[in-house]
């Protein structure tokens, strides 16, 4: 598969996306909604606890929660349910007919549907945040979390993909991605950091992927000078792709023994 | 009301045709609002109370919330898809029968994962709700008006769909109802605390009821009540006036 279709394939599911200024502001209206509430509820605990929890001001949360939350709301919601319906009604099996790895092809689309929705809503709330809390900690770790949002959501593309491949043996994924989502919600730190989690789980959530689908882009923009977890991200990006290039090829492989 | 008790019971019979994958649906479903026990649990040991509100309580806010919205989004489950169904044109089926359109639509399907949400707020307020005779009466009582305004308020943002064109109106309205009422709502303070009991009632769905259990207070009940009726009204005479503006897209579903 040639780099060329990769990024024809991320270039028109971003201009498919742009087309339709609808879609992206329900999806602005929607994200707002949350980030004001869950950044509101934080920042009434961080006033109740002296100002200060787990190292974390109220505007500092209140960055982390816009961040966190732009890397999971800009992602399709129900993508693995999606894939899953593709894959057990057999829709899938005419991509395989194409010279080029259904997966990839299907990331990439992903990555290009999700980079614009992803740069307006945290433009967007970076406006509330700077409204309703402050100006950012620390301006330079932007610059740190821009990048490390990006590779959150391919993170956590490449993961709802290799969750989703197991329509090929279940033939349905439909229940599979409230599980999912929730797991990023806890240990993954996207509705609480991981330093206010309780230690047994703070550790537990060190060995598993999803803390670089919300956590390190949102520690970054709280203020956290910390460039490994860019790092720690591209490590989890490497795994989760084998992993899921493995479970794809096999279930493709099964598909064609099912299908014929 | 035989036919709608009837059609009743045959979306009630469909949905447990297959009993493997209802136990499974409802079981996810309940593994799903199980996490956002454990958010609240991590949550008020962190940062003990606010505004009135601790573990115990938010835990019965939760209790309310789920098994309201398994009432209105598993038996009622097409309140959500009001708006889709307005703009797909396909309420030909139900505008052909003798019966309520409105009704007939809510009690035709059943969602078997929000049933999932059911069982799982009356046995998170079985565990958590120190449920005497008194309060688990307010409980039932609390949370079908509460499914009632949540239903209603569904059915009005969705029945917009017909004069506006488009159905985003009733996911948002189902999405903004659901976030805004899982918090206390003693958290928030002007405008947002007033669009909570007003545009967005969400604060009847969950707090007002989650508090009444606890404190019973017969002015609140009626307000609780007050603005479940009026919503009511509101999406029933939305729903109705909008059907003159239907325009059929020659699917012919079983809405």
């Amino acid at each position: 598969m040639t780099r060329r279709a990769l990024v024809e394939a991320v270039r028109g599911a971003a201009q498919r996306v742009i087309a339709e200024p609808g879609g992206l502001g329900v999806s602005l209206a929607f994200y707002l909604v949350i980030v004001g509430v869950l950044s509101g509820l934080w920042r009434v605990a961080v006033e109740n606890n002296g100002g200060d929890l787990a190292g974390y001001s109220a505007v500092a949360l209140t960055w982390y929660i816009i961040t966190s939350e732009s890397a999971t709301v800009a992602i399709h919601a129900r993508l693995i349910a999606d894939i899953g319906d593709d894959i057990g009604s057999g829709a899938i099996a005419v991509e395989l007919l194409r010279p080029a790895s259904v997966l990839g092809l299907r990331v990439a689309a992903e990555v290009g549907r999700t980079l614009p929705k992803l740069a307006v809503l945290w433009v967007a709330g970076g406006l509330l945040a700077t409204t309703v809390a402050g100006a950012p900690p620390r301006p330079l770790a932007l610059l740190l979390a821009a990048p490390s949002l990006v590779l959150a959501v391919i993170a956590n593309l490449i993961a709802q993909h290799a969750v989703a491949a197991a329509a090929f043996w279940l033939r349905d994924a439909g229940s599979a991605w409230f599980l999912y989502l929730k797991a990023v919600f806890i240990t993954g730190g996207m509705i609480i950091p991981l330093e206010l989690l309780p230690n047994g789980l703070q550790r537990f959530s060190l060995f598993l992927p999803f803390r670089a689908m919300a956590y390190a882009p949102a520690r970054l923009a709280a203020g956290y000078i910390e460039p490994e977890l860019l790092l720690q991200q591209v490590a989890w990006i490497g795994v989760l792709a084998v992993l899921a290039v493995a479970v794809f090829g096999a279930g493709e492989r099964r598909l064609q023994v099912v299908g014929g | 009301m035989r036919g709608l008790w009837a059609t009743l019971r045959n979306a009630f019979a469909e949905a447990a045709a297959k009993p493997a994958a209802l136990a499974t649906q409802m079981f996810v479903m309940a593994a799903n609002d199980f996490v956002w026990v454990i958010f609240w649990v991590l949550f008020f040991d962190r940062v003990g109370d606010i505004g009135g509100w601790d573990r115990d309580r938010i835990l019965l806010l939760q209790a309310v919330l789920t098994a309201a919205g398994g009432v209105s989004l598993g038996i009622f489950a097409n309140a959500r898809r009001i708006g889709m169904m307005a703009v797909g044109g396909e309420l030909d089926a139900v505008l052909s029968l003798p019966v309520p359109p409105l009704s007939h639509v809510l009690v035709r399907r059943i969602e078997p994962i929000n049933l999932g949400d059911l069982a799982f707020g009356v046995v998170l307020f079985a565990i958590v709700g120190n449920p005497t005779p008194q309060r688990t009466a307010i409980f039932v009582l609390v949370v079908l008006a509460s499914a009632v305004l949540l239903t209603s308020f569904l059915v009005l943002t969705g029945a917009l769909a017909f004069f506006l064109g488009r159905s985003e109106s009733g996911e948002l309205g189902f999405h903004a109802m659901l976030l805004l009422g899982a918090y206390p709502v003693d958290v928030f303070a002007g405008a947002v605390k007033v669009l909570l009991f007003t545009v967005v009632p969400a604060a009847f769905v969950a707090a007002v009821p989650a508090r009444l259990i606890d404190d019973f207070d017969l002015v609140r009940a009626v307000e609780l009540l007050s603005v479940a009726v009026v919503f009511t009204m509101a999406a029933s005479a939305t729903f109705t006036l909008g059907l003159r503006r239907y325009t059929s897209g020659s699917v012919w579903t079983r809405a």
